[in-house]
């Protein structure tokens, strides 16, 4: 292992590399500039082609274009570029094209506040187009090491489901500097539990098949395959069609390739749940780190308290949250995103409680001040402007 | 219980405020310890808000936020007016008593460097001011060993500057 001190972006950077990216296109922009920098320097040096776009919109599109061509491609952006993928995030997911993007949340909305972190785009990730009748692959790294790892994990996924997968980070991730291991050896990368799928190519003639199998090689042109690729409702054979017969078959294919086999996309971590605490803090990213500390913390004096981080956010993981419990999800926004779905998924008879800020990481001083408040049943101390509304 | 170190680094862009704990971070990994850094700013490359977290510790870091900071090096009267309420009797301020006028009321020790007028004067140029405080700030650094920092400049700086910042580094660790 190679020990270093580097940033998230580095990291996302030598990942891509080592899952065998060789097609990056993208728009600068803060906090994941330097994911576009670092790439346009190591591409060339394995082969691959980098491309800054015009925009957002066109850099998607341009890997989407790479991917049917056989390219292994990733895009990187934040918030305000995130929202231009819409478009082509629609053909990437219709097409069943395998490609990665990675999003550094910061402040929003708009352009916001750049060099600060946010978390405003959990729906945003799991709607990133139109006109629903998709599953969506959200994967969410809470440091530097963990951002190596799921992004080599965010190409596997993309190849084995023929989908986009999402890695939704957030400012302190990519900005962040941190101990990072690299692996130099194939033995050492193996050891890490990861895994590097090759690009396949589809043979047709059914390239849209109306089953929910995963391990369908990915439409490729130009290998005499015949395929096409539009944006219209495909036959199971690529055609375009209105007939809303096949469109109910493609949507069942979308939706439930991914829900039929979340065995390799559930990822969870959870602390200290054994024992039923009474009071249950949840958090993804970079807050969920303040997250462990306190709950650590406060196991320490002896209180009833546990933890749980979604690791990947989509498809949201239900099962996680079937103990009846005082639930406190933190999380940097101040409307409360993730928080919906945990009150939605929460046993019959919990309490989800919401704590959110944007810009400034929780302290762990602040979070065991509330997670005592709530084992005394009492009610959240509120400065004026954070609210228990969401 | 691990050993934590927090330290808060803040000021504008220029100031190398990354740069120190860029240099401080690749000690402590060389050093075989982890170690993490958040990074704050603003739009800006110069002249705006800058802020780095810096945690070295034994053990896995889970929280990367620097809560009650071990040491808080105060690069500008605004840094010092924001930062100085996370200080307590235990944390050690270094500051430029010509720019940073410390806080009477404070019960944190504050250290007054004239860093940038040492640079000017001994190394002929202000950049250097930041690597005096690393090295005055390292003297006080049980974890990290000054062995450690110096391979840290050498990795983390291109080569033309590395004798005018070891020496800077020298100047800021002989201060008392």
């Amino acid at each position: 292992m190679k020990r270093t001190f580097d940033t998230g972006n580095a990291a996302i950077t030598e990942a891509a590399i080592r899952a065998g990216c060789n097609l990056f296109a993208g728009y600068p922009i803060t906090p994941a500039t330097e994911i576009a920098e670092n790439m346009s320097r190591r591409l060339p040096q394995v082969g691959g082609y980098y491309l800054q776009a015009e925009d957002e919109n066109a850099a998607l599109h341009i890997c989407n274009g790479g991917s049917i061509g056989g390219l292994k491609a990733m895009t990187a952006t934040s918030g305000p570029g995130f929202i231009l993928f819409a478009d082509a995030f629609g053909w990437a997911v219709s097409s069943e094209v395998p490609v990665v993007i990675v999003n550094s949340q910061r402040v929003g909305p708009v352009s916001g506040i750049t060099g600060a972190p946010g978390q405003g785009e959990f729906y945003l990730s799991r709607y990133l187009t139109h006109g629903g009748n998709f599953e969506t692959i959200v994967l969410a790294p809470s440091s530097v090491q963990e951002a190596y790892r799921l992004t080599v994990r965010a190409f596997y996924l993309a190849e084995r489901f023929r989908t986009p997968v999402i890695v939704l980070a957030d400012q302190m991730v990519t900005d962040g500097w941190e101990t990072l291991e690299l692996p130099e050896t194939d033995a050492e990368f193996l050891a890490m539990g990861l895994e590097v799928v090759p690009r396949r190519i589809h043979p047709g003639p059914e390239f849209y098949p109306a089953t929910d199998d995963i391990d369908v090689p990915p439409v490729v042109l130009g290998h005499n395959t015949g395929a096409a690729c539009s944006d219209w409702t495909p036959t199971d054979r690529g055609h375009d069609t209105e007939d809303i017969t096949w469109q109910h078959k493609h949507a069942w294919r979308l939706i439930h390739k991914i829900l039929n086999h979340r065995d390799l996309i559930d990822e969870a971590d959870q602390w200290y749940l054994d024992d039923d605490p009474e009071v249950i803090l949840v958090a993804y990213g970079t807050p969920s780190r303040v997250v462990q500390n306190a709950v650590n913390a406060a196991r320490r004096d002896g209180l009833s308290v546990g933890g749980i981080r979604p690791i990947s956010l989509w498809p949201f993981q239900d099962h996680l949250f079937k103990r009846r419990a005082i639930y406190l999800v933190v999380e940097l926004n101040w409307d409360g995103q993730l928080v919906r779905e945990v009150q939605r998924a929460a046993a019959d008879g919990s309490q989800v409680h919401f704590w959110g800020r944007c810009g400034e990481l929780p302290t762990s001083a602040e979070l065991l001040e509330d997670i005592t408040t709530l084992l005394k049943h009492e009610p959240l101390a509120r400065d004026g402007w954070r609210t228990e509304k969401w | 219980m691990a050993k934590r170190i927090e330290i808060l680094i803040s000021g504008y862009g220029g100031q190398g405020v990354v740069r120190i704990g860029q240099i401080l971070g690749q000690a402590a990994v060389n050093q075989g310890l982890y170690t993490s850094m958040l990074i704050s700013h603003g739009t800006e490359t110069r002249g705006g808000y800058v802020r780095s977290q810096v945690v070295i510790s034994d053990e896995f870091i889970d929280s990367p936020v620097v809560e009650r900071p071990d040491f808080f090096c105060a690069f500008s009267g605004i840094a010092y007016t924001m930062f100085k309420g996370l200080c307590g009797s235990q944390s050690l301020i270094l500051h430029n008593p010509d720019i940073v006028s410390p806080d009477p009321g404070l019960a944190s020790p504050h250290w007054g460097i004239k860093a940038e007028a040492v640079a000017t004067e001994e190394l002929g140029d202000a950049v250097f001011a930041n690597v005096i405080f690393l090295g005055a700030l390292s003297s006080r650094l049980a974890l990290l060993t000054s062995e450690h920092i110096v391979e840290a400049i050498r990795e983390r700086l291109p080569q033309r500057f590395h004798e005018k910042n070891l020496q800077a580094f020298a100047l800021g660790r002989a201060r008392k």
